[in-house]
């Protein structure tokens, strides 16, 4: 008894006394008509009683109730209470309960000096669950699950190692990585966290060390699938990365120097498996870096994709319809395939490279055309984007190559001929890909020019029209037209020593010309009598 | 009618109701703790107790209306002697059931008060019947 320093508040049940709308303190709370800060001219005041009655749990047979009412009819309006009997009618009410945490919350335990260190244990980590026993990544506490139960994986179930789990340490509550996040089967996930660090407990803390991540082997089947380091890049202190040639080799944190080096700083895990979910390999590539005795955290990235055997992994752009934000998925007609019969069975090439993709100029800090020839961004489906850079043209400029480094501006380097009309068009549907027409239009800047002067193209429009197709209730998108414009100007002849700063711009618009839906209703089903064919023997 | 015959009838009468009262009020006490245990909060270790009252009491009663009927029939003591001692351990259960259940259930109350008053007035008539084959 004398451990009881002191106890949380007592909880109010006395209905006559529980207000819950009191928010304010020493302050009126509007249309609240049980706040005792209230007095009669702030009730006279309220239009009506936002709690009108305060009573504890209804299922009990006899309780009181406090009744809260506004009477309009006096002048000015007064607030009547009324504290009454409510009975619950019902043959299943309670008349009586012997058990405290019947009918109220329970009253959270105090720490005091007895129990603290059992409630840290209990609650102190970054997440706690009513049964922490079901979720033990103890060794020695583990039972192997059962071989039957680990051939197949399902999508989503957790990837079962030796002892537990495949971690992938995520933020759970705050930042900081918590290491009990299990990787779910063809879940692709990139997480990142910060985890507190320091040169002392360099070999220590297990997070930091390559082993922790690939000691133990997945459980596939009937074998086990180890974990093979597939290659190590090294960062070091000014952010710049090597590729190690020998990557095999594992490197466990050491301290040199005053720096931990070999510490984990990132994993990406590649799972490969069959197409009946089995895991068949699995590889993990590590970014190592080291950390100063100044740094107390360290941001480590983690990712973990899947893949099929024998396939490519193609990113969809949604399935079927495209999904907004995702890129546009374009590609060419190879060559040698020129007859449309033959075109029947030649595929597209497919663009993992995203520099084959449908891709229009990124506007650059520089705003020169001519340096910023590499940067491009992908166009994404949705997205209406607009990009330009200035060029300078100076009278030393040749018409010709100006054209076309400007055409190579605009458009890049590949740029391509079909665009897929579903986000999961397959390379070998040759008739779900939609071919890109290229317009020029040239701008007559004098109508009396002669076709010898000087065109260049001054801007890209690329729009694509867009339809919603399928059910009316889960309508998918589909490109059904994709038009490239290319504008031309005609460049006059500068006088030398004069230079000309001309603007240079690229657009991506994408139109709905999706037509009004139009809800169609079954047939009624049609009765279908026909007499037998002698039905009339004898007479006919 | 003889009036040589010692046997009760009342006694045999309310022995038979009891019974089948019983059976009732076991299958009705039963599923509202099932109702009980779905519709409120009800840890383990608090239905366990209630739970097993339920079924001693059960057990309890099936050699209690026996060694009743028995005694009443034969106009025997030692039988009839047993089932009021039987009848005793019934009604703490019964009490039991009524005050000290996690939930009491106002049909509880109801189907408690009525078993408790056919135990006692079971318990008087069985004194009465000891009493005259004992004279």
């Amino acid at each position: 008894a004398q451990a009881r320093v002191r106890s949380a508040p007592a909880p109010v049940t006395d209905v006559a006394r529980l207000c819950v709308c009191d928010l304010l303190v020493a302050q009126c709370d509007t249309n609240c008509c049980c706040d005792p800060d209230c007095s009669a001219e702030d009730f006279s005041l309220f239009t009506t009683c936002s709690i009108p009655v305060v009573v504890g749990d209804s299922q009990l047979c006899s309780q009181k109730a406090a009744v809260y009412s506004l009477d309009v009819e006096a002048n000015p309006p007064e607030r009547i209470f009324k504290l009454i009997d409510q009975v619950n009618p019902s043959i299943f009410c309670i008349h009586a309960t012997n058990y405290e945490q019947a009918l109220y919350f329970k009253s959270p335990e105090i720490p005091t000096a007895e129990n603290f260190d059992q409630l840290l244990e209990k609650f102190g980590g970054a997440t706690f669950s009513a049964e922490p026993d079901s979720w033990n990544l103890d060794t020695d506490a583990q039972n192997p699950p059962e071989a039957n139960e680990t051939s197949r994986y399902e999508y989503g179930a957790p990837v079962q190692t030796e002892d537990g789990f495949l971690r992938l340490p995520s933020p759970v509550v705050s930042s900081w990585c918590s290491d009990a996040n299990p990787a779910g089967f063809l879940v692709n996930q990139a997480t990142k966290c910060i985890r507190s660090v320091s040169v002392e407990k360099c070999d220590s803390i297990q997070a930091l060390s390559m082993l922790f991540y690939i000691n133990s082997s997945i459980l596939a089947s009937v074998f086990q699938v180890n974990i093979t380091v597939q290659s190590i890049v090294v960062q070091s202190l000014n952010g710049t990365r090597t590729l190690l040639s020998r990557g095999e080799v594992l490197r466990l944190p050491m301290v040199l120097d005053e720096l931990c080096i070999n510490a984990v700083l990132g994993v990406n895990y590649h799972i490969t498996h069959t197409d009946t979910g089995e895991i068949i390999e699995a590889a993990a590539a590590f970014v190592l870096g080291a950390i100063s005795r100044e740094t107390l955290s360290i941001e480590q990235s983690f990712k973990i994709s899947f893949t099929q055997e024998n396939t490519q992994p193609v990113p969809l752009s949604g399935n079927p319809g495209y999904v907004v934000g995702l890129p546009v998925r374009a590609g060419f007609q190879p060559q040698g395939y020129p007859s449309p019969a033959a075109f029947l069975f030649a595929s597209l090439a497919l663009s993992s490279n995203k520099h084959s993709q449908l891709t229009i100029l990124h506007s650059t800090s520089t705003q020169d055309c001519l340096a910023a020839q590499g940067a491009r961004a992908p166009v994404l489906f949705g997205y209406n984007m607009i990009s330009g850079c200035k060029l300078r043209i100076t009278a030393a400029m040749k018409c010709q190559p100006l054209a076309q480094t400007l055409l190579d501006v605009l458009k890049g380097q590949s740029f391509p001929e079909y665009v897929a009309s579903f986000g999961n068009s397959q390379a070998q549907d040759v008739f779900d890909w939609v071919p890109i027409t290229q317009l020029h239009i040239s701008e007559q800047m004098i109508p009396h020019t002669l076709q010898s002067s000087c065109q260049i193209p001054v801007s890209l429009g690329i729009e694509v029209k867009w339809t919603k197709y399928g059910s009316l209730v889960n309508p998918q998108a589909r490109i059904v037209n994709v038009t490239a414009t290319i504008t031309s100007t005609t460049l006059k002849q500068l006088p030398s020593g004069r230079e000309k700063i001309i603007p240079i711009t690229t657009s991506v618009v994408f139109t709905d010309i999706s037509s009004p839906a139009e809800p169609s209703y079954k047939a009624w089903p049609t009765i279908n009598i026909k007499l037998p064919f002698d039905f009339f023997y004898p007479f006919v | 009618n003889n009036s040589s015959q010692l046997s009760s009838l009342p006694l045999h009468i309310l022995l038979y109701v009891n019974g089948v009262y019983y059976i009732f009020y076991f299958l009705a006490t039963l599923a509202m703790i099932i109702y009980k245990s779905q519709v409120f909060s009800y840890p383990d270790d608090f239905l366990a107790p209630d739970l097993a009252v339920l079924f001693l009491m059960a057990i309890l009663e099936v050699p209690r209306l026996y060694l009743g009927f028995k005694g009443n029939l034969t106009e025997a003591e030692a039988p009839l002697g047993l089932s009021l001692g039987l009848t005793v351990g019934s009604v703490l259960l019964c009490v039991y059931l009524l005050l000290w259940q996690s939930y009491v259930l106002w049909a509880d109350v109801l189907l408690n008060a009525v078993l408790l008053a056919a135990y006692g007035l079971e318990s008087g008539l069985k004194v009465m019947a000891i009493a005259a084959f004992v004279s």
